[in-house]
């Protein structure tokens, strides 16, 4: 009854080396014999018909055009999470793309470039990389000593850039540009006080440190390129600044150019001159500006050569919408251009040519962009870009302008905007978008799949039967009509099949719309619904991966917690369907309710209830209105419960079915699992309550069965003809806790499987010397874990399996109140030998195929692992009973296979969650997995057993078929002349 | 039924002992693991080596390449040759594919290069707090088993990934060898052969075989399926005589007739 630990195997192993080696080889043997008919894998000529992978960036932080050569078509960027590419800005595609590690370890501090050359500070100021641009190889990588990362420059001398500059919280270092080598290291002076902050070099043999004593003064430090020696310092007052990074920037022959908002006035002051010791203050009233209240003025100057100084030119940024662009021009400023109203302005530089693009809005949904020569302000002619905002999406907040210079010597440009909801849109005169990246999708949060609705004509038969009887003639004349509808509908679908043959294959493309979408004969083809972190939603054709709709909520926290439900499937027509996504802050648990159809987007215009208190558990019942809405209800921190929809009909079965409707909360500060369950009033009542204490062990996740899940077998025929049955409680609660101590010899992991109607503990385990992050699958009768063995260091895998014995004790119904049995509990352990990054189990419609546990390994590969293999009654001793299960021996170690990659070569990135879905066909589960990058595919964990393969050979069946016909046709004649001689005989 | 609850915690309980055993045979066998242990100081190290794959350039693979240490715990990248002019005696020498992971704590990890073409197989890397590095095999089974590997690693490819299975091709082969073929011709063959082999018109082999039919009848105490279908459809008079002429002829019926074209051939000759 009990399971096997292999910790006891490997002990035995030990002492008997040789035998263990040979059960080891049986073992083996007997794996890849059961292969044989276990194996799922993919074919060569399967790849791309069905699946499709998308790979992601992230928010943009740093984005650079390759400027060395006008056909270059590089753009490098850095992102948020943690990730340097290089994409191809005519198509949007990437070239290569490196994924550090998660965390602020793996943060990209800055990104400079000069030539082929990108230099990268990651981990706050931890390393310094070189990478190789065109084939994205790294060239050198250093680390840097400790200290918070502040500034990095690259440092000139004699217009050629040879060093890079990393200035930390104490330390300044100068690298070797070529081999990373430090050159040397200089200790900050006075340190402690001073926050240095800022970098400059002029190309003149000497590096500029700038640091600040907030409402004190500025000190500036010089040192020389060649030894880091100190050659000047000094400090000059300003008391009015508290921090150089936001309000200065560095202008013209190194001039420091700063504004205040409080003053009304920019300074400047030489870095370099010995007199000038104190900043000179120029009014804005003088230039007639003035900042608008509350806004910190943001200055923009150009470098456009590292070994040169910056420009002259600069932007001042007034308020959110008013740039203005003004030359220092003999310790005098003056304005060139004011633009207002302007979103945004970037330099960019061709050349020796410096432009200056500025978006203005043109009209509510549309933005017109211009370019500008930046050392006169003038405009140049037939250079407007208009950009057309997207009506569900949100406000561009960054431009990047890639300039160049045409045929005739004048500049045109491309630029790329990126919006609030991180979609970077590229574009070229005169507004056509050559490209555009969703990057919002490379953080899904939860996503759903929603079957496609009918067609039109497949609506009319549906609704054929939907509408009440209308006497007997009308019924016949609808029959007929929707049956003419059908014939009239199969012979369009032959005609254009005709017509499409007859086409060359390349021409023959079927663009998917909104409009044109329906269901498939196996519904296969389904809507994905996928939630982002930044608040945008998406709605994704499975097929494609096209974008059918994007929906972004503004107002969204970034820590918002989200969950998605289905209210109402497309299978009530002519209901629409109906999805609502509660929104949940992190910190104040204050939710929102957004109901929308998942089909198209739409906002519903349906009464949403308002949730004054914390949402702490939500409850999507079986129990529909008469719209054919499943009731969502919404429990808050004072136990009261909230119905949506919450209409008469609705409230009134909710009284009627109260005394069976129960839900459980989690508080894991507490350690406290609570039952409740709902009374006539929609008051709660406290049934039960399991403490796990939390200064020993947290809880760390529970989890119970999906709701869409058929459990085809009640139980397990074994060798003996008997039935083991499944012990299948769809109230069972699957808790792990992990054990706070994290000492390797104390840590623990602790699973509970607990029944949420009564909150009897129908099992518990606990795995020593084990820690987390634990990955755990619940489903059938099973529950799967993922565990560290902090011992032996290595991942491995525990199956629970829950059986009721021979026979049921109740099997027309089942009840949690009255089980007096405990199930039977088996469990097996498994070494795994990967890492993990997430566990799910496939899903079939009626389940009768086989389970297969998906599994995301961080190398991006998702592993399909057959349940089997997971089978607490794998025997350590074959008998003939086993095999006449089915059953494969016990290893401990798990094998893995690299046919088991469902998406081969296609490797997700940083994968964090894995969504199966059933599709009409039994034999075939729907897989989306989601990281960095979204890849869909199809599995079908026992082969494809109800379609005909795909390599179905038609020609040699109807060949065999027409021989046989042809031979017996031949043979009969022939027979009838022999007969026919005999008789003559 | 409480006798089986009763069964089942007492099975726990020997179980959850055996755990026990097993823990504490295995704590003798770690004193070298020790050393591993207990990151009082923050020690970090960088862990370098060299990945090959013969054959390919460096920049054909590296770019979709990571270095990975215990999943994504660390990452590292490979570089690519450094072309020789650029080579500055300061920076040490590099060449295709090497790596650095660095700033790795203390501790134990298995290293693995990720390629989605490429197959490398990963290596434990043990790093002491003192900062002593030293490269191993990777034993799932017997974690403390040490069989020595060089470092810095030298990874070498083992061949490309095998992400597809074949599709089953149809061959000739293949159809002869389907056990239904097998069936259909094995009869046909002993159908036409053995007349050849055995000549029937022999007068002592005929009477031998007749025996062994009688025999083969005579033993049979299964009742015979035509029989039963005679016995149920036939009228019940008749029954006996029916039932008689089935049961005799029945197994007999296939056999007769090859013999007799056999023979006709044979007169006809």
């Amino acid at each position: 009854m009990p399971g096997w630990l292999f910790g006891s195997l490997t002990a035995e192993h030990c002492g008997s080396c040789s035998s263990a080696a040979m059960a080891w080889l049986v073992v083996r043997l007997a794996i890849s014999v059961s292969l044989l008919y276990t194996a799922s894998a993919v074919f060569e000529d399967q790849v791309g018909k069905f699946d499709w992978r998308q790979q992601f960036i992230g928010k943009v932080r740093f984005a650079l055009f390759d400027t060395q050569s006008q056909a270059s078509k590089k753009l490098l960027v850095a992102t948020d999470k943690n990730v340097f590419a290089s994409l191809n800005s005519r198509t949007g595609d990437l070239f290569w793309r490196h994924v550090d590690k998660t965390g602020p370890e793996g943060h990209i501090d800055t990104l400079l470039m000069y030539g082929q050359d990108a230099v990268v500070v990651v981990g706050n100021g931890r390393l310094l990389r070189s990478w190789e641009t065109t084939v994205g190889g790294l060239k050198w990588e250093t680390v840097l000593d400790t200290g918070s990362f502040q500034a990095a420059a690259l440092v000139g001398v004699q217009d050629h850039v040879k060093y890079v500059a990393v200035l930390k919280k104490s330390s300044i270092s100068l690298h070797d540009l070529s081999s990373g080598s430090q050159i040397w290291v200089e200790n900050l002076p006075d340190s402690d006080t001073v926050q240095y902050q800022t970098i400059y070099s002029g190309g003149n043999g000497l590096v500029f440190v700038l640091g600040v004593v907030p409402n004190s003064h500025i000190v500036i430090v010089e040192y020389k390129i060649e030894d880091g020696e100190i050659m000047n310092k000094k400090s000059v007052e300003a008391a009015w600044m508290s921090s150089l990074e936001t309000s200065c920037t560095i202008i013209s022959s190194g001039i420091l150019l700063c504004a205040d908002q409080i003053t009304q006035s920019l300074y400047t002051l030489p870095l370099q001159s010995a007199e000038q010791t104190e900043m000179r203050q120029i009014h804005l009233q003088t230039l007639d500006l003035e900042v608008a209240s509350g806004f910190q003025p943001v200055l923009t100057s150009t470098q456009p050569n590292p070994a040169q100084p910056p420009l002259s030119e600069f932007f001042l940024q007034l308020s959110p919408d008013h740039h203005i662009l003004l030359q220092l021009k003999d310790n005098l400023i003056a304005p060139l251009r004011d633009f207002n109203p302007s979103y945004l302005a970037a330099f960019a530089t061709s050349g020796e040519r410096t432009v200056a693009a500025v978006m203005s809005p043109k009209n509510d949904t549309a933005c017109s962009i211009n370019l500008f020569s930046a050392d006169t302000g003038r405009r140049h002619l037939d250079t407007t870009i208009i950009y057309h905002m997207d009506p569900n999406g949100g406000k561009p907040n960054r431009l990047y302008v890639h300039a160049f210079l045409k045929k005739d010597d004048s500049v045109g440009y491309r630029v790329m905007v990126q919006t609030e909801d991180l979609t970077l849109t590229f574009l070229q005169q005169p507004g056509r978008v050559v490209w555009m990246r969703e990057e919002a999708l490379a953080d899904v949060v939860t996503m759903e799949m929603v079957d496609l609705p009918f067609t039109g004509t497949q609506a009319e038969l549906e609704g054929e039967f939907g509408k009440k009887a209308d006497g007997l003639l009308p019924m016949v004349l609808k029959r007929l009509s929707s049956q003419f509808i059908l014939l009239q509908a199969w012979l369009a679908h032959l005609w254009k099949l005709f017509y499409d043959a007859r086409k060359p294959r390349s021409s023959v493309k079927n663009e998917i719309t909104i409009d044109t979408l329906s269901r498939d004969e196996f519904n296969l083809q389904k809507m994905m619904v996928m939630v982002t972190a930044s608040g945008k939603l998406f709605g994704i054709d499975s097929k494609s991966g096209t974008i059918l709709w994007k929906q972004y909520l503004e107002n969204i926290q970034p820590n918002s917690v989200f969950k998605l439900i289905v209210q109402r499937t497309t299978a009530h027509f002519p209901h629409p369907p109906q999805c609502t996504l509660l929104i949940k802050d992190k910190d104040t648990g204050l939710g929102s309710l957004y109901v929308f159809n998942p089909i198209f987007g739409k906002k519903s215009q349906i009464g949403v209830p308002a949730l004054p208190r914390p949402i702490l558990q939500t409850l999507l019942l079986p129990v529909i209105d008469q719209d054919y809405a499943k009731v969502l209800l919404l429990i808050d921190d004072q136990y009261k419960v909230t119905a949506f929809p919450s209409t008469k009909n609705v409230l009134q079965q909710l009284q009627d079915t109260a005394s069976s409707i129960f839900f459980y909360l989690v508080d894991s500060s507490q350690g406290k699992l609570s039952g409740f369950r709902l009374r006539k009033d929609l008051s709660t009542e406290l049934i039960w309550e399991v403490v796990i204490p939390a200064e020993v062990q947290k809880i760390v996740a529970v989890k119970g069965k999906r709701a869409n899940e058929h459990v085809h077998s009640q139980g397990r025929v074994m060798g003996d003809r008997s039935v083991l049955y499944k012990y299948l409680n769809p109230n069972l609660l699957a808790v792990i806790t992990e054990s706070t101590d994290t000492h390797q010899e104390r840590s623990f992991v602790g699973i509970f499987l607990i029944d949420g109607v009564t909150g009897r503990i129908v099992h518990e385990a606990v795995q020593r010397k084990a820690r987390g992050p634990v990955h755990f699958v619940h489903s059938e009768n099973w529950v799967v874990y993922v565990y560290w063995n902090s011992k032996f260091r290595r991942n491995e895998f525990s199956v629970l399996e829950l059986f009721e014995g021979a026979e049921l004790y109740n099997s027309t119904v089942f009840s949690s109140l009255d089980r007096p049995h405990p199930p039977q509990v088996l469990q097996q352990s498994y070494i795994f030998p990967a890492p993990i990054s997430t566990l799910e189990a496939t899903l079939t419609e009626k389940g009768i195929t086989s389970r297969h546990l998906l599994v995301g390994l961080p190398s991006g590969n998702i592993l399909s692992l057959p349940k089997m293999f997971l089978d607490p009654r794998r025997p350590e001793v074959v008998s003939e009973q086993s095999r006449e299960e089915n059953l494969i021996p016990y290893a401990p170690e798990m094998p893995i296979r690299e046919e088991w990659f469902i998406n081969y070569n296609q490797t997700v990135s940083r994968v964090r969650g894995i969504y199966t879905a059933p599709s009409g066909l039994e034999s075939t589960c729907l897989v989306v997995a989601y990281g960095l990058d979204i890849y869909q595919t199809r599995v079908f964990p026992s082969k494809q057993f109800d379609v005909l393969k795909d390599d179905y050979d038609y020609v040699l069946i109807s060949s065999v078929l027409f021989g046989l016909f042809f031979a017996t046709m031949i043979s009969k004649r022939l027979a009838e002349v022999k007969l026919l001689n005999r008789a003559w005989r | 039924m409480n006798l089986r609850a009763r069964a089942c915690v007492s099975a726990l309980l020997l179980f959850g002992l055996r755990v026990c055993f097993s823990q504490d045979i295995k704590l003798q066998e770690d004193d070298e693991d020790v050393m591993f242990k207990t990151p009082e100081e923050d020690v970090r190290v960088q862990v370098s080596g060299r990945a090959l794959v013969p054959g390919v350039r460096a920049q054909d693979w590296i770019s979709s390449a990571r270095v990975l240490l215990d999943g994504d715990k660390h990452v590292g990248f490979l570089s690519l040759p450094v072309p020789q002019h650029q080579i500055s005696p300061a920076s040490f020498c590099r060449d295709d594919g090497s790596f650095t992971v660095s700033d790795v704590p203390s501790g134990s990890y298995v290293l693995e290069i990720s390629s989605p073409t490429y197959r490398f197989q990963p290596v434990r890397v043990d790093i002491t707090t003192t900062g002593k590095m030293r490269a191993r095999v990777v034993n799932y089974i017997k974690t403390s088993e040490v069989i020595r590997l060089p470092y810095p690693l030298q990874m070498r490819c083992v061949g490309l990934h095998s992400y597809f299975i074949p599709r089953e091709t149809w061959g000739w082969s293949d159809f002869l060898m389907n056990p239904m073929v097998l069936m259909m011709v094995l009869p046909l063959l002993i159908i036409l052969l053995l007349p050849k082999v055995f000549n029937p018109s022999d007068p002592e082999m005929r009477r031998e075989m007749e025996q062994s039919m009688n025999m083969l009848n005579s033993n049979q105490e299964l009742p015979d399926v035509s029989e039963l279908m005679t016995k149920f459809f036939s009228p019940p008079k008749s029954q006996g005589k029916a039932a008689g002429g089935g049961g005799a002829r029945g197994p007999r019926g296939g056999a007769p007739s090859p013999r007799a074209g056999a023979s006709r051939r044979k007169m006809r000759d």
